[in-house]
């Protein structure tokens, strides 16, 4: 990917360092990782547990806050930003899909969706309206009252992706967006990120699988702390 | 603030309520006995205002049953409660006659005389307190006959041996039948039973009906006590006044009245005492408000109690919810943002518990004002203060959890199972 010269990265990370206090010891979880995605990437971060990819994309969005080292989010310095700030970035820029999906109990599929609109401040017919049109989006239309407990694990995740994509953000930071799901459902979730991606969202992908991997355009791989191999994904997987 | 921005503010917080009933469904067993704690707060506090206003009430209507606007002057000095027997003092029927010519407002003066009456008629007995008057009582005191006729003028004159009973009195003599015209021996004395008083009821469990009226010149000759010093000393004398008049002047006019007929030296005491209506209201008004904060204190206990009860509820709630605040601070929430959603769940809890205490209160004052002789009304003002205070009740108790949910880390709240 091309990254136009006077346009700053999306995401760019100097000397990034996250440590933590367990039983006395000094773990570094991320040990100085410089890097930098641009808007409209598709990345895979891979690594085995403990590598610090997890701990990596926490810090990107802004959950957690780095022990040292810079990060940037459109061109905006994190560490100078207050936590109601980091929370406006969180709820306009970013978008996070989990593995467990996180839906809210006895909450209808329409009202999971609405969630971040209300922390963006919006009116509850506006709410509505655009949880309605990201559902419907998701192929959803005649799902919005279901709770959770009625949905399958792929419609689940889909309504979670559906909630990360309802404030417009400018990236979707999916953490094992597949682990919990069966093989051809994982291969639709993947082609919806491959859409969302061809429509311009950038993508940042946790995954341990290396055929999830093969989906994304770059694959950057965690060991230790460390950005270990960054290349980009030659044979590149296309879903349906 | 602009309108907007106002509705804005409005339309944040009420954001929260339909989380909040969603919430407290999750655990509505929890829900409902959290909400029974501060039920029986709200509810203790309604009925210790509500007991406190029917003493307010109660205390106005027995000093209302002396007569409305009135004051009463007894036979002993004024020394501000530190009596002194040495110097006994007096109030006689000449004082009485100046103080209706030269005070002005005194519509009727009610001198009067008391003495222990043992009355008997057939064989049956009844002890009351008997008051020797003029027809002027009537007036001052606001009663007025139910059977028969009053104490008159010709009565005082001739010193009659005319008897009018409470109707304790006839109850208890005459046991339904009409006393009018009967007998009856009063002190080994024959009286003829002239006429029966209109029930003025009870108040504090003083039967106000428990009395027997004569003239007061027939008391004088019979049953005149020792206590008495000249032929027209009385016991007390009423004055009573027009509606409207002040008795905080009206009582200084009367005291110079009586001073100066007494020749009072300057810087000795009166050798009589005033007291009015007014002074009595006063007094008993700042006795029941004293009452009603002690009750009021009593009863808050029970609703810190329910308040305690809420905060261990939303601590319990937001540990449990760890998980979803952290969901939600990933989805853009703020530290005020959480805190406000666990305030108004709190909040919705205590206006529950108030309304419902509201509700029973209400049910009980009216019990109580149909079986019992006593009111204990629930005001507008009583409604709206409980609301109020329960929901910050709930503010205040539901605070620390609320507050200690914004300050999570959103990463670790994720994290936590």
């Amino acid at each position: 990917m091309q990254i136009p010269v006077n346009e700053p990265a999306l995401v760019e990370t100097n000397g990034l360092v996250k440590d933590y206090f367990i039983g006395g010891e000094v773990l570094h979880a991320v040990n100085g990782v410089s890097l930098s995605i641009a808007r409209g990437e598709f990345v895979a971060i891979m690594g085995t547990s403990g590598s610090g990819k997890s701990t990596f994309m926490n810090l990107v969005g802004c959950l957690d806050v780095p022990t040292a080292g810079t990060l940037k989010l459109d061109g905006a310095d994190t560490r100078t930003l207050d936590s109601n700030a980091l929370a406006d970035i969180r709820n306009r820029k970013i978008g996070f899909v989990f593995q467990q999906f996180n839906l809210l109990n006895r909450t209808t599929a329409l009202d999971n969706v609405a969630v971040p609109l209300i922390y963006a401040g919006l009116g509850s017919r506006e709410r509505r309206e655009r949880a309605r049109e990201t559902l419907t989006a998701m192929g959803l239309e005649n799902r919005l009252d279901h709770t959770p407990a009625k949905l399958s694990g792929g419609q689940q995740q889909r309504v979670a992706i559906a909630r990360a994509l309802v404030t417009k953000p400018l990236m979707l930071l999916a953490d094992e967006p597949t682990g919990a799901l069966d093989t051809q459902t994982s291969e639709d979730i993947m082609g919806i990120f491959q859409q969302l991606n061809d429509q311009g969202i950038t993508v940042i992908l946790v995954t341990h699988e290396p055929d999830i991997a093969e989906y994304a355009q770059r694959r950057i791989l965690f060991r230790d702390g460390r950005v270990v191999e960054d290349v980009p994904v030659t044979k590149r997987r296309a879903a349906g | 603030m602009n309108p907007r921005a106002i509705t804005g503010r409005i339309a944040a917080w009420a954001v929260n309520v339909p989380i909040a009933f969603t919430a407290l469904r999750t655990n509505l067993m929890r829900s409902i006995l959290t909400t029974i704690g501060i039920m029986i707060g709200v509810l203790s506090v309604i009925l210790a205002v509500a007991v406190g206003e029917g003493a307010k009430l109660s205390v106005s209507q027995s000093i209302n049953t002396l007569g409305s606007n009135m004051a009463l002057v007894f036979p002993f000095p004024d020394t501000d409660g530190a009596r002194n027997t040495a110097d006994s003092g007096r109030v006689t029927m000449r004082d009485a006659i100046a103080i209706q010519k030269s005070v002005p407002g005194v519509f009727d003066i009610a001198p009067q005389l008391t003495a222990n009456l043992q009355m008997s008629v057939a064989g049956r007995n009844a002890s009351t307190s008997g008051l020797g008057i003029t027809p002027g009582y009537g007036r001052v005191s606001n009663v007025d006959t139910e059977l028969g006729r009053f104490i008159s003028e010709a009565d005082i004159q001739t010193a009659a041996r005319a008897i009018v009973l409470g109707p304790t009195v006839a109850r208890k003599l005459f046991a339904g039948f009409d006393p009018v015209g009967q007998d009856v021996r009063v002190n080994k004395v024959p009286f003829t039973v002239v006429g029966v008083l209109e029930s003025k009821g009870s108040s504090f469990g003083r039967d106000n009906d428990d009395l027997a009226l004569i003239p007061i010149t027939t008391a004088r000759q019979r049953f005149a006590t020792a206590t008495l010093q000249g032929p027209d000393d009385l016991h007390v004398l009423f004055v009573g006044f027009d509606e409207g008049i002040d008795l905080g002047p009206a009582k200084k006019e009367m005291t110079r009245v009586l001073r100066e007929r007494n020749r009072v030296q300057e810087g000795q005491i009166n050798p009589f005492t005033i007291r009015t209506t007014q002074e009595f209201m006063e007094e008993s008004g700042k006795v029941t408000a004293i009452l009603q904060m002690l009750l009021v204190a009593i009863a808050s206990i029970s609703l810190l109690v329910g308040g305690i009860g809420i905060m261990n509820i939303m601590l319990v709630s937001v540990t449990e919810r760890t998980r979803e605040i952290g969901l939600r601070m990933a989805l853009g929430a703020k530290g005020s943002d959480i805190r406000n959603q666990f305030l108004v769940e709190a909040a919705v809890l205590c206006v529950i518990g108030g309304l419902m205490g509201l509700i029973f209160a209400a049910l009980i004052s009216s019990a109580v004002q149909k079986y019992a002789d006593f009111s204990a009304p629930v005001g507008v003002g009583t409604a709206i203060f409980a609301i109020l205070f329960s929901a910050t009740i709930g503010l205040i108790f539901g605070g620390y959890p609320a507050i200690r949910a914004s300050r999570l880390s959103p990463i670790d709240a994720l994290r936590s199972e």
